[in-house]
């Protein structure tokens, strides 16, 4: 039977608060904690408890990653987020993917660091969730064969990754496949995501507006076993407002597919139940993130790797927690300056409107963690 | 279509931003239409303009630099017969609009619009209110610019602060205002890359007046000075304030650390700029600041007032309260300990500088012309 898989991100950073050098040696709080309880209330009105709630009442599987800056954060701010998803995955409809406690780059540059920060979120969703996940992504999808072992070394079956241009030439995201480390491996079906993440409410686009059973359409006329729809979870309510009818969308979707033949389903169940079509090597990290789908995104320009550089050298002894939050890789994406002067920048997405300031208090914080806190 | 431009300099007799400005817009605009420009007669006005240039006699007052004469009595009172004299002087025939700049011609717009009904275009270059640093603005020139505002059909803004300004204090229609940045004349500038090594160099660049907000350069420096000792001040330019802004350096025990340059001529304020690792524009009110700019198309990043009209328009800049001396100081530490921040917002910001061309501002300015 054919099947939709549908894979969501949810994430939340700690973000840091306006820093100033003159508070080196000072004064050692960092984070935004007015700001990130305010967007974390907003987006679960918006977003989590609405969307999860129609998943519940829709009887509708999809697979979720939560990282742990995330979960921390609504367990602090908005508890019932945390009782919704409860509620979801105790209904089995539901898969709680791995990943890195922190949704860090620590993938790309310390193996045991990773290691650690994927065993703390596997803690943290145990206790929470009483679930051991056997479905690992990486942060936004930030993948290469290198990382593929490790993950595979950390008893993981599965993981998913972009399918990019490079790999979708040679290997249609529609199937299954093996990594060279012998994981279960399915592909993001990048157009048929941003249908929905991107273009639902672009009323530029020839499909717009797209209904449930316009879509379900493209899904079963679609060649393969899958159709891989990844995205952030704040696509439903938050990046399309539910003005847009992406609610009514989400909702009719079940009733659209399976009148069509095609079964939604979780990641685990996608990977157990079709078998691979051949094994696929990604030597050069690949992530689902802008348009370049490589690590530009975070490591594009001089100040993110300055700013890289200078996260690393921290001593991780002395204030681990706060250390490992820094890693957030978000805090290095607010400092991209690209489209930053063509295009508007929503706070959404850089809280500080400025790559500039964002490298700034960054730095500056750095530089209060170096001089060594009792 | 033809258009009467009142104006009050032309380089080379005076080479003031209003100049300046007349020279590259309307030299511009001449293509596609007849403009007669009226300045004061003045012994240095060159024989070759773009446009036509009609001289008016002045019979009263002085015409020196405005700049220095402004505050004596014959300055106001040049003006009161400049603007008479446009009056006796002009020439209806054929005239679409007359288009006016800054106070020191209003007045001649307004009567000719009440004597012929030709429709009034007036540029704002900046408020009374910016000129006088917020501080103590003079009544009579305020008024002025007051009458301007209602009289005009049109009013042009260099920027969207500018707007507000003649919205808030004179209690123009926004209807009818137009924001036209300012240009630049990308050609003057050398665009060889830098390597944005240190040089340890801080400039603020600009007449020195209370307007431009020196006093709070130099209060940051004494900031940075006690966190970075090797650092370098350059203040370059005159201006009223000039003796007052090196007494307290001096009083913040860092004249030995600051270059007063004195005024700089053109060719040599490139260098200084380029020669900079972060330019500092801490202006009071500043309705447009084509220095920073300048500075930004020769790369050098800028820290700029939220009061300076320009930053409205731009990315690549950080932008703080003026009176915010100590998160001055925090951003040109930055600035000074990061090459990699001053190599993007150089760059980023000389491409971003480059779209503040004349060439748009002549097309905006005829769109203006085009909705009356």
């Amino acid at each position: 039977m054919k099947s939709l898989v549908f894979y969501f991100q949810v994430h939340q950073p700690r973000r840091i608060r306006p820093y100033r050098r003159s508070e080196i040696g000072v004064r050692h709080d960092y984070f935004w904690d007015e700001r990130n309880m305010e967007i974390m209330q907003r987006v679960a009105q918006k977003c989590y408890l609405p969307a999860t709630r129609i998943l519940l009442q829709e009887g509708i599987p999809a697979s979720f990653s939560l990282s742990g800056v995330f979960l921390e954060q609504a367990a602090e701010y908005v508890p019932e987020v945390i009782d919704v998803f409860r509620e979801y995955f105790r209904s089995g409809l539901g898969e709680i993917m791995s990943e890195t406690y922190y949704h860090s780059l620590a993938s790309i540059w310390n193996p045991r660091e990773f290691r650690e920060q994927v065993e703390e979120h596997r803690r943290l969703v145990q206790r929470l969730f009483g679930v051991n996940p056997v479905s690992f992504r990486n942060t936004e999808l930030i993948y290469s064969d290198g990382i593929s072992h490790e993950v595979r070394n950390m008893g993981f079956r599965n993981m998913i990754t972009e399918g990019t241009d490079e790999i979708i030439a040679a290997h249609s995201p529609n199937f299954a496949y093996r990594s060279v480390s012998g994981l279960k491996l399915l592909f993001r079906n990048y157009r048929m995501s941003d249908d929905i993440a991107f273009r639902f409410s672009n009323p530029g686009w020839n499909d717009f507006p797209l209904f449930a059973d316009k879509y379900a359409g493209w899904v079963a006329a679609s060649p393969g076993d899958v159709t891989n729809v990844f995205m952030d979870y704040e696509t439903f309510g938050e990046h399309q407002w539910k003005e847009t009818g992406i609610f009514q969308f989400l909702k009719a979707l079940p009733r659209e597919l399976s009148s069509r033949g095609v079964e939604i389903t979780t990641v685990d169940r996608a990977a157990s139940e079709n078998s691979d079509h051949g094994t696929v090597s990604v030597e050069n990290p690949i992530s689902w993130a802008d348009t370049d789908r490589n690590l530009n995104a975070w490591l594009g320009n001089a100040m993110q790797n300055d700013a890289f550089n200078a996260m690393k050298t921290i001593d991780g002894d002395t204030d681990r927690k706060t250390w490992r939050l820094l890693q957030t890789s978000d805090h290095i994406y607010y400092m991209s300056v690209r489209n930053f002067a063509d295009q508007d920048v929503h706070a959404y997405f850089n809280p500080y409107l400025s790559p500039y300031l964002a490298f700034i208090y960054y730095m500056a914080i750095l530089d209060d963690m170096k001089k060594g806190r009792a | 279509m033809k258009i009467a431009v009142i104006g009050w300099e032309l380089p080379p007799a005076f080479s003031g931003g209003l100049g300046v400005h007349t020279i590259n817009l309307f030299g511009r605009l001449a293509g596609v239409m007849n403009i007669d420009v009226y300045v004061p007669a003045m012994k240095r006005l060159g024989k070759n303009y773009p446009f036509n240039v009609v001289p008016v006699r002045l019979q009263r007052g002085v015409i020196g630099n405005p700049y220095e004469i402004e505050g004596f009595p014959d300055f106001r009172e040049a003006v009161d017969d400049y603007n008479l004299r446009v009056l006796e002087r002009f020439d209806p025939h054929g005239v679409s609009l007359v288009h006016c700049h800054d106070w020191i011609t209003f007045r001649a717009g307004e009567m000719i619009r009440e004597k012929y009904g030709i429709p009034l275009v007036i540029t704002f270059h900046s408020t009374e209110r910016d000129r006088s640093g917020n501080f103590n603005p003079q009544a009579d020139i305020m008024s002025l610019e007051r009458d301007g505002a209602r009289a005009a059909d049109r009013i042009i803004a260099v920027s969207k602060f500018t707007r507000d300004e003649i919205i808030r204090d004179y209690g123009a229609d926004p209807e009818k205002i137009t924001v036209v940045h300012n240009g630049v004349d990308n050609e003057h500038y050398t665009m060889r890359p830098r390597t944005y090594e240190p040089t340890n160099r801080v400039l603020y660049l600009g007449r020195v007046t209370t307007q431009k907000g020196p006093r709070f350069f130099m209060e940051a420096a004494e900031l940075v000075s006690q966190r970075m000792p090797d650092v370098r001040f350059v203040v370059a330019g005159t201006g009223d304030q000039y003796d007052e802004v090196r007494r307290l350096a001096s009083e913040l025990g860092i004249s030995g650390k600051t270059d007063f340059t004195g005024f700089v001529s053109f060719r040599k304020s490139v260098d200084i700029y380029r020669s900079s690792d972060v330019f500092v524009l801490p202006a009071v009110s500043e309705p447009f600041g084509m220095t920073v700019i300048e500075s930004m198309i020769l790369g050098t990043p800028a820290i700029i007032s939220k009061t300076t009209g320009v930053g409205e328009a731009l990315r690549n800049v950080l932008r703080v309260d003026y009176w915010d001396t100590e998160l001055i100081a925090d951003y040109v530490e930055s600035m000074l300990m990061f090459r990699s921040m001053r190599r993007i917002m150089g760059t980023m910001g000389q491409q971003e500088a480059s779209r503040f061309t004349w060439e748009k501002a002549a097309i905006d300015t005829m769109g203006v012309y085009l909705s009356i």
